[in-house]
């Protein structure tokens, strides 16, 4: 597993991108499963629709663990300081999302050296599903 | 629509513990599709440097579900209607790895709410050894769906 040099990165730099999908119902099922939220709007159509959405949508953890998963791909976990999301938008089963990260910022901090990377989700349309940002203390 | 009352600034969960069993850990990697071998292969995880197999990036939203059942009536005694509940952020400063055999201590306290035309909640977790030094601390926050 590859650690991430301070010196060979920079910024603008694009991390290997991730695909994942189509997204179907038998996935979140799992997900409820592995994760213990079984909040009946991401499992029970019926229930989505009674509370005002149009169907089940995929946990916004699960499309988190997407983006991890694009993340510690790219750098070793134990360099991984911080990882943080917002949930722009719902997804759906069927979408298929695409994760993508580019370097942000890279600065040397109380003797870190730290690189921000800007990271997210989207469908294949571009919508953005979740964004945020991965920090790690680089060697 | 339901006001979040800002009284609930300050509640705390219950105290909690989650163990953290290598099967778990296994069927969330399944489960999300993660294949990088340091989160399922022993010896992979030790030539990367680990002792063991850690657990992946997000598997601490399993500790809060699992290990804490009482979590959706808790956030209906606290004023927030779950069925109009979504997710908003959630964010991790990762201190040490969690491993396999591991039981971890879960504190959760909320610490902000805003209401208005977004009605959210934001909850801060604290996921710690049995002397209170954590592995993960965390930032979550929900909102509530307008009608």
């Amino acid at each position: 597993m590859q650690r991430i040099v301070f010196n060979a990165v920079d910024e603008g730099m694009e991390i290997p991108s991730l695909k994942c999908g189509p997204i179907t119902q038998m996935d979140l099922v799992r997900y409820a499963g592995a994760s213990g939220d079984f909040n009946p709007i991401h499992n029970d159509a019926e229930f989505a629709r009674s509370v005002g959405l149009n169907g089940t949508i995929a946990h916004g953890m699960y499309v988190m663990a997407q983006v991890g998963r694009m993340c510690s791909n790219w750098a070793h976990p134990l360099q991984i300081k911080w990882f943080g999301v917002k949930f722009r938008g719902m997804t759906l089963p069927g979408e298929t999302l695409v994760m993508t990260g580019k370097v942000k910022k890279k600065k040397e901090e109380n003797g870190e050296k730290l690189i921000t990377v800007a990271v997210q989700a989207a469908n294949e349309a571009g919508d953005v599903k979740v964004s945020g940002e991965l920090v790690i203390k680089a060697d | 629509m339901a006001e979040l009352n800002k009284d609930i600034v300050g509640k705390k969960l219950a105290p909690f513990t989650f163990h953290v069993e290598r099967g778990k850990v296994r069927e969330f990697c399944l489960a999300i599709g993660e294949t990088n071998p340091i989160y399922l292969d022993q010896s992979a995880a030790q030539a990367a440097g680990f002792s063991d197999t850690p657990v992946p990036l997000t598997f601490q939203t399993a500790f809060t579900f699992w290990g804490y059942p009482k979590f959706w009536t808790d956030l209906e005694a606290l004023g927030i209607d779950v069925k109009k509940l979504l997710h908003l952020k959630e964010e991790y400063t990762y201190h040490r790895p969690i491993y396999p055999g591991t039981t971890v201590h879960c504190r959760m306290e909320v610490i902000d709410v805003k209401t208005g035309k977004m009605n959210m909640a934001t909850f801060k977790g604290v996921f710690a050894d049995e002397n209170g030094v954590p592995y993960i601390e965390s930032e979550m926050a929900i909102v509530i769906r307008p009608d």
